[in-house]
């Protein structure tokens, strides 16, 4: 049996794969929460729209996405949809990083699912009378929630919506089915090259444990900063 | 303190793993009267399912049973990915790898092989319209190949420059390549082979390049150091070879009575050596 061999972690060819897996993952990151949140937000909207097509579009979005696993969602968003999009447009997809913009879409959209249910509690939670009142003062459903209903559900959604972020974070491993050189992928790389499994997994699993901490670590600063207030 | 913990937790756990004694293997195998044989399954027809029966059928499969019948213990296969197939047996979860395993010198630093149990060559196919020609042609362009796989490193060590993109299966490397995501795609030519017999009417839209990248002799895994188990399973071989039951493997899975329709059998179960 071999021993830890904390060098190969520290520099060379090796250490360059991990590293560039790590940026490549924090990079999925990114732009998966740049398209889970704002389209959270929508279906959220939707699903408390008072008008029921928008509702039903909602729902089904939540529930169709929930039940699919990431694992499936990547598979699809991979091999499947670039397959139905206009071959110019296709091929103009497959000189790119087509593996990277893929998971990312996968992991925003599937997350977006998710956080659209927590901000629809946040929402929900913000007490009836709140939405009477300004709308008594006259405000449109619209005014009435950016400028009453939201800025409330804020403090009350945002620490669940960073667990989410948390969720995403871990997600982006999975992107190593579709061949994107992510961190789980340069790990597999690394053990296939070196056989050095303990060590490119001990590497990606503290790099794991890291960002989640920090992540963490944000969401209980912000509870912390910005309690929910007393209605 | 929470850290201390932590940091002995781990130190026990590496001790505990690299402090595993080593009992003879082949004792073991016998007494618990059955062989592990660790397979792909995917791979046909070295192992797979058999789509008619359900049942896991292959010339590696075949390979394994003959070395479980002549230990007299019941084999037992367990399907296992790729790249976890050297993992696996080295942390002993199987007892012997029929995993479509290429025998390399750089895998003798960490298991041993058996008798070469088959020799096949690695070949890229690209679209039939595809500009390249061959294999040089291939630089900075997107490659598709399976993870773990030593086409992986073939593919480098052939062209530096390719941009080698690696999934879970070579299905899946083909299909990437099949829908353009990749110029070609990688394999073993007894692989691409089938591949295109399973393409029907689409075959001629591919083509095979040339060049061989390099020539895989497959054996069985073995764990390091077990030269009691690696004996049985070179005799197994041997016997194989004389009696002519595995010739006679070759041409059921490979031969002309296989829908692969391979040349003759080019090779023997003699050796246990590779080139560098």
């Amino acid at each position: 049996m071999t021993s830890f061999d904390p060098q190969m972690l520290l520099s060379g060819q090796y250490h360059d794969m991990l590293v560039a897996g790590l940026k490549m993952s924090l990079q999925y990151l990114f732009w998966a929460f740049w398209i889970a949140l704002p389209l959270g937000l929508v279906i959220a909207l939707f699903r408390l729209s008072p008008y029921k097509p928008l509702r039903w579009i909602g729902a089904t979005y939540v529930e169709v996405i929930r039940s699919i696993p990431l694992l499936a969602h990547m598979l699809f968003w991979y091999f499947g949809v670039p397959e139905m999009l206009p071959v110019s447009i296709k091929e103009m997809l497959y000189e790119g990083p087509v593996e990277s913009i893929c998971a990312v879409v996968a992991l925003g959209v599937y997350t977006a699912a998710y956080m659209a249910e927590d901000i629809r509690s946040g929402i929900r939670a913000v007490p009836g009378v709140q939405m009477e009142a300004a709308r008594a003062l006259g405000l449109g459903y619209m005014k009435t929630m950016c400028l009453v209903i939201l800025p409330q559900a804020f403090r009350l959604t945002v620490p669940p919506l960073i667990s989410q972020t948390l969720n995403m974070w871990k997600g982006t491993s999975i992107a190593t089915v579709i061949g994107a050189a992510e961190m789980m992928y340069q790990a597999g790389q690394v053990e296939s090259q070196s056989f050095r499994s303990f060590e490119a997994f001990a590497f990606a699993s503290a790099s794991y444990l890291v960002v989640s901490l920090i992540i963490t670590g944000i969401a209980v600063w912000f509870q912390h900063r910005y309690p929910v207030r007393t209605m | 303190m929470k850290i201390r913990t932590l940091a002995a937790a781990t130190i026990a756990a590496i001790t505990l793993v690299s402090g595993v004694a080593n009992a003879d293997q082949l004792d073991d195998i016998k007494k618990k009267g059955e062989l592990v044989v660790g397979v792909l399954g995917t791979d046909e027809p070295l192992s797979f399912i058999d789509p008619k029966s359900r049942e896991l059928v292959g010339y590696d499969v075949d390979l394994g049973r003959a070395v479980a019948q002549k230990l007299g213990v019941k084999p037992v296969f367990k399907q296992i990915t790729l790249a976890a197939r050297i993992p696996e047996l080295q942390q002993g979860h199987i007892d012997l790898l029929a995993a479509s395993l290429t025998h390399n010198k750089e895998r003798e630093a960490q298991i041993d092989f058996s008798l070469t149990t088959f020799i096949t060559g690695q070949k890229v196919m690209t679209k039939a319209n595809s500009p390249i020609k061959d294999v040089s042609e291939l630089a900075g362009k997107r490659v598709a190949t399976a993870k773990g796989s030593s086409m992986e490193v073939n593919i480098k060590k052939a062209v530096p420059t390719a941009n080698v993109i690696s999934f879970d299966t070579s299905p899946q490397a083909l299909v990437a390549m099949q829908q353009g995501k990749a110029v070609a795609f990688v394999n073993d030519e007894m692989s691409l082979v089938r591949a295109m017999v399973q393409l029907g009417d689409q075959r001629k839209d591919y083509k095979l390049l040339p060049t061989i990248i390099s020539i895989e002799p497959l054996a069985l895994g073995i764990k390091k150091g077990e030269a009691g188990f690696k004996k049985v399973v070179d005799d197994t071989l041997r016997e194989m070879e004389a009696s002519g039951k595995a010739e006679g493997l070759y041409e059921q899975w490979f031969g002309q009575k296989s829908s692969l329709k391979m040349d003759k059998r080019a090779f023997k179960f003699e050796t246990d050596k590779v080139a560098e």
